[in-house]
């Protein structure tokens, strides 16, 4: 068998160098604004950890392989090859301190999209055998068994007995030309399972046609978070595979952000083609509902609250005024932190950060960006749309006894929920 | 800055200073500084004054094109309410529209008074370029700047062009020029122009070629239609900092220790050398400082085009750039060089993408096993 080397990983470069990252390249001023702009250097603040230094090695490739002057450069001497040592010690610098949530890129003030260029070095950092161990695992697991977190079918189908024998409600397998295909996200079954109740439970009382597909019920990839396109491709066409053997018109995509990227963005680049279905995520069907009066609901929440967006989902998505028509809906006193919607602070574990266990540490030091937002607020409530970054928020306010409940938005907006008379419920 | 009502012309200076309550000892004082700033001898002192409180308060008519008004900040905002200021409060500004009080229809129509009454003696002060590509760039009042100054001009006894944008076309003009700036000089040939240049003037300067034009008239000019008085040396030349660069003792970056020991800044693209003006003199903000003095290179702003000397850190011995038919060759060569670079770098895009191989998550595990 074939295996990853430094040559396959300068490879990789060359091939993903492409004119927007040439002309991110060229153009960059070295102002330092990406470095305040990330919280892992303002929490952390070594130089290295400067978004844009973070791509150094990739920035040498490029211009000793496509610019005249680094090619004179590398001829003469004057600039050396990219090693292997090299990219080892850039390991922790792309992975662990990067969670790809795009707010160096929303700062730069030339327009470099930071960002799009950590995941394009990360499919050198793949081929080059320099991932870090826990996305490997997570990657394996995925592909092997249909889930990072190898959660099974079993699993699920244990879950959703559960829920129909509690709920009444009808959870439907592989439904043939059913309006939606909803995607789960393992965090959700094993973390919160409530989800999926508060899914079926508004869908179905909207009228709603959809079905859970038993080929492949996981939307979250680990092959974006890794960085290999190879991967992600093949995870990204089961779910495609899935919904047009159910003919669906429309992919739903859990509470999870780099899922909703992985499903809306990167996937019809990956397999090269349009869908024949649309790909949304969970909070924008919510919003169509509310638009069309299918979803309407009664009662308020009482308590202080506010909202984390997550980062793929607001500033690499453009999902920001959704959320916050929910949230009106239920929230009397729903307060905005000081940075929110697409400048809003990441929580510190997206991107693979939360898969890696080299990360662990950082981490938390990152979630203190977060610990000053909501220490400036005084909520008694955070609501988010996003299960990994809900896992890192309840993981943080642990360590720091901080005592504040995080609520999922589709869970909170499901126990409001008023029962419609045209609904299957 | 109110409008004069027309029984102050009668008042001469003088009387109108000791009206406002200024003593004759800081007059005098005030004269003292006109003297040394103007290089004439201390005997002038009291001619100066003498000839200062003998002048009628003249119209003055400033008008304002393409500019940042940064000028007119210079002078108000640093001298208010000095000596100056009263001096300057003290002629008659009867159009100035960043000052003025009346607006609209008013305030045109009393430049229009002020050019008919006084046709022939009004001083006109000019800030700004001319656009001449297209009139509609920068009009005032619905009249172009171009018909304006035309206007104005007729019937002025003096121009002074305050400013490097209306000496010699300033930050307008800069290359590509793109509403095709050209200075108060270029257009008006039939008038004695002073041009008290500077990015802004020193506001010292500025009031100072007015009093020297109120007491001797047109004051002696340089090549470029300076006041010899205030532009008649370079920077370099009366830089405190000179005997450093005589002894080759040069800051290399801005936080070395030669910048900490104050040495010369001409390393560091100061264009002191090359530009006069009376900044190592007079100083700014009431004598306090000026730029060499707080640890920055001179960026020549007195100086026609000086935002094309080729950059501001720039050391004045670099060459700044092929010019001319160089500049032609060396762009084609340029273009077609691109094309081939851009023509092989496709290729060997397309041989690494062909070369890639498909990550596995077999390969990824044995990777990490070994």
């Amino acid at each position: 068998m074939s295996t990853l080397t430094l040559e396959r990983g300068i490879n990789a470069f060359k091939a993903q160098i492409d004119a927007p990252m040439a002309s991110f390249f060229s153009s960059c001023v070295s102002c330092g604004m990406c470095a305040e702009a990330c919280l892992f250097y303002t929490e952390n603040p070594d130089p290295r950890h400067t978004p844009i230094y973070k791509l150094e090695p990739l920035r040498r490739v490029w211009e000793q392989e496509y610019t005249l002057i680094g090619k004179l450069k590398a001829k003469l001497g004057l600039s050396k090859p990219v090693t292997d040592a090299e990219l080892a010690e850039w390991q922790e610098l792309v992975y662990n301190n990067c969670s790809l949530c795009g707010r160096c890129t929303l700062i730069c003030p030339v327009g470099n999209d930071i960002t799009y260029m950590i995941r394009r070095m990360r499919e050198g950092m793949v081929a080059s055998g320099h991932a870090p161990e826990g996305l490997i695992g997570a990657s394996t697991r995925a592909v092997n068994i249909g889930s990072p977190m190898g959660v099974k079918l079993p699993a699920l189908q244990a879950q959703v007995r559960h829920l129909e024998k509690s709920s009444g409600l009808e959870v439907p397998f592989d439904k043939e030309g059913a309006e939606y295909l909803l995607m789960l996200s393992s965090m959700e079954i094993m973390n919160y399972p409530e989800y999926l109740g508060a899914v079926a439970k508004i869908l179905t009382n909207a009228g709603k046609t959809w079905t859970l597909s038993s080929e492949c019920f996981e939307a979250t990839n680990s092959g974006i978070q890794i960085g290999s396109s190879d991967i992600a491709r093949e995870l990204v066409s089961r779910v495609v595979a899935a919904a047009e053997k159910l003919k669906v018109k429309t992919v739903i995509s859990p509470e999870c952000g780099h899922a909703y990227t992985a499903l809306r963005w990167e996937g019809p680049n990956l397999i090269g083609r349009p869908y024949t279905f649309a790909a949304k995520h969970i909070v924008e069907v919510l919003d169509e509902l509310r638009a069309e009066g299918l979803l309407q609901t009664e009662g308020f929440e009482e308590s202080k609250l506010t909202f984390h967006d997550p980062c793929q989902l607001v500033r690499r998505g453009g999902v920001v005024e959704q959320p916050r028509n929910l949230l009106n809906m239920v929230a009397k006193n729903f307060v905005e932190m000081a940075d929110h919607g697409t400048l809003n602070w990441c929580c510190g574990a997206g991107g693979g950060v939360s898969a890696n266990e080299d990360a662990e540490e950082v981490k938390l030091k990152a979630f203190q960006r977060k610990k000053k937002q909501l220490d400036e607020l005084h909520v008694d409530t955070l609501v988010t749309a996003c299960a990994n970054c809900r896992i890192q928020l309840e993981e943080g306010m642990e360590v720091n006894q901080m005592d504040i409940p995080v609520l999922g938005l589709t869970e909170m907006i499901a126990e409001h929920l008023v029962e419609r008379k045209g609904g299957a419920a | 800055m109110r409008m004069q009502t027309p029984s102050p012309y009668e008042q001469t200076l003088g009387e109108h200073l000791r009206s406002q309550g200024i003593s004759r000892r800081s007059f005098l004082k005030f004269c003292g500084l006109l003297a040394s700033s103007m290089a004439l001898a201390p005997s002038m002192i009291p001619k100066i004054a003498e000839a200062l409180e003998q002048a009628k308060r003249p119209s003055v008519i400033w008008l304002s094109f393409q500019e940042c008004t940064g000028c007119t900040e210079s002078l108000t905002r640093s001298h208010s309410p000095s000596l100056e200021g009263l001096i300057f409060d003290a002629i008659s500004l009867d159009y100035h529209h960043t000052l003025q009080a009346a607006s609209g229809d008013a305030a045109e129509h009393a430049r229009e008074e002020a050019m008919k009454e006084h046709y022939g003696k009004y001083v006109l002060v000019v800030d700004g370029s001319i656009p001449l590509d297209n009139p509609g760039y920068s009009t005032i009042a619905g009249i172009s700047n171009l018909d304006m100054l035309k206007e104005a001009a007729a019937g002025a006894a003096a121009i002074i062009a305050v400013g490097t944008c209306a000496a010699y076309g300033g930050l307008p003009k800069a290359d590509p020029n793109p509403t095709g700036a050209v200075s108060v000089s270029d257009i008006i040939k039939d008038k004695p122009i002073i041009n008290v240049p500077g990015c802004p003037p020193i506001p010292v300067v500025i009031t100072g070629v007015i009093a020297h034009f109120l007491t001797f008239g047109l004051p002696e000019l340089d090549s470029l239609g300076r006041p010899k008085a205030f532009y008649g040396q370079s920077i370099h030349d009366r830089c405190y900092r000179r005997p450093f660069y005589e002894r080759g003792l040069f800051a290399e970056t801005f936080d070395d220790e030669g910048a900490k020991a104050g040495w010369c800044l001409y390393k560091l693209g100061c264009k002191g050398p090359v530009t006069y003006n009376a900044c190592a003199t007079t100083k700014w903000n009431d004598g306090t400082s000026f730029p060499i003095e707080s640890g920055h290179g001179c960026i020549g702003c007195s100086e026609p085009n000086f935002w094309d000397f080729g950059g501001f850190y720039k050391a004045l011995s670099i060459p700044t750039g092929a010019s001319g038919k160089n500049a032609v060759y060396a762009a084609a060569a340029g273009i077609a060089a691109g094309v081939a670079i851009g023509a092989m770098n496709k290729k060997s895009k397309a041989e690494a993408a062909s070369s890639h191989q498909t990550v596995t998550v077999e390969e990824l595990n044995q990777e990490s096993g070994s």
